[in-house]
């Protein structure tokens, strides 16, 4: 799986399948602070992802 | 494709753009934010929130009879930030067809806000709020305005909320923007109060309006910033923390609003606008500007 993160780095992952609530917790992002897609697609935290998804993490900039 | 964290509601997109019209319409007749025959100028930064509230604005008034939109954008002259949430405010009132005033703070107040808060950064919010606001009135009263639209959102009141609390400033916990100027200011009107910043962010992805727009480089000064995250910790943690702040504002106000509102409004002194002393915020302040 790969997995862009907010700064537009990105990091490979393993296949295994995992929950984008945990995903978010283990990279250490609040999900109420990002929106995340997969494969182009909006997601919600209880969706699962792995194998070779692409995953974007999007940080919702404050103000505006 | 959009979970509600509070009921854990899944919805696709169609039911939750139509949720999220739905619950703005029903906030605006609810508490009679707008009504017929307003001129209603919305404050356009052209970020995030002001966005949506455009768009939504733009969809769902036409149910009401004659009023029309217009908006406000303020160029408060911060270097690497505004520039681009400038084009993106230019690009959207060409798309939507609305009329249009952009106002800066050299043309009004003699320099740019980053002039102003050389060596004293921390005040950022504070300092830009008050020339923000005196900027907006100004162009609100010239646009003829007779509400002004602002895209605060649910986060954002929430924390506004949290901070009077933590201030003890119970006055300004029950103030309401849209009534306390005792019809001396265009009331301000706040229709996505009850939306928070992740809908809104979703409401604009699935529009395809979604732009990645920096955050104010003075942000990181603020109080709301600590507040922010403590929020949004708890928010995670307990859905619907946001929400019972604005139950508990509401119930506060419903208590002893009117008690505390009997503050008459007078007029400044120097320039004539309403304010709760002699001289208002805006007259203090200018002196202390360096330009």
């Amino acid at each position: 799986m790969k997995i862009i993160l907010p700064d537009k780095s990105s990091r490979e992952t393993g296949p295994a399948m995992v929950t984008v609530e945990d995903l978010l917790r283990d990279l250490g992002f609040d999900p109420i602070e990002v929106i995340v897609s997969r494969n182009g697609t909006l997601v919600t935290e209880d969706a699962v992802v792995g194998n070779n998804d692409e995953v974007r993490i999007i940080r919702i900039a404050h103000g505006g | 494709m959009y979970r509600d964290p509070e009921n854990g509601r899944h919805l696709c997109r169609e039911h939750f753009l139509a949720d999220i019209e739905i619950r703005v319409a029903e906030t605006i007749r609810s508490r009679n934010l707008i009504v017929k025959g307003d001129h209603v100028a919305i404050a356009l930064s052209g970020g995030k929130d002001s966005t949506a509230l455009l768009m939504i604005l733009t969809k769902i008034l036409p149910s009401l009879d004659s009023v029309r939109l217009s908006a406000i954008t303020i160029d408060e002259g911060i270097s690497g930030y505004r520039e681009d949430t400038i084009r993106s405010a230019d690009r959207l009132v060409v798309r939507y067809g609305i009329p249009h005033i952009t106002v800066s703070f050299p043309e009004l107040f003699g320099g740019t806000l980053d002039a102003f808060l050389k060596g004293r950064e921390p005040e950022a919010c504070s300092v830009c709020g008050i020339l923000r606001r005196k900027a907006l009135n100004g162009a609100a009263e010239q646009a003829g305005a007779t509400k002004l639209a602002t895209g605060h959102n649910l986060d954002d009141e929430s924390q506004s909320v949290f901070m009077n609390v933590l201030r003890g400033d119970l006055p300004r916990l029950v103030r309401d923007s849209g009534s306390d100027s005792q019809g001396r200011f265009i009331p301000r009107v706040k229709p996505l109060m009850f939306v928070s910043e992740k809908e809104i962010a979703v409401y604009l992805m699935l529009h395809g309006m979604w732009a990645d727009l920096p955050e104010c480089p003075y942000a990181v000064h603020a109080l709301r910033g600590e507040v922010r995250r403590m929020l949004a910790t708890l928010e995670s943690k307990h859905p619907g923390t946001m929400l019972n702040l604005m139950k508990s504002k509401a119930k506060i106000e419903a208590q002893c609003g009117g008690l505390l509102m009997k503050e008459t409004v007078n007029r400044c002194r120097e320039c004539g606008d309403p304010c709760s002393g002699e001289i208002c915020q805006f007259c203090k302040l200018k002196k202390s500007l360096k330009r």
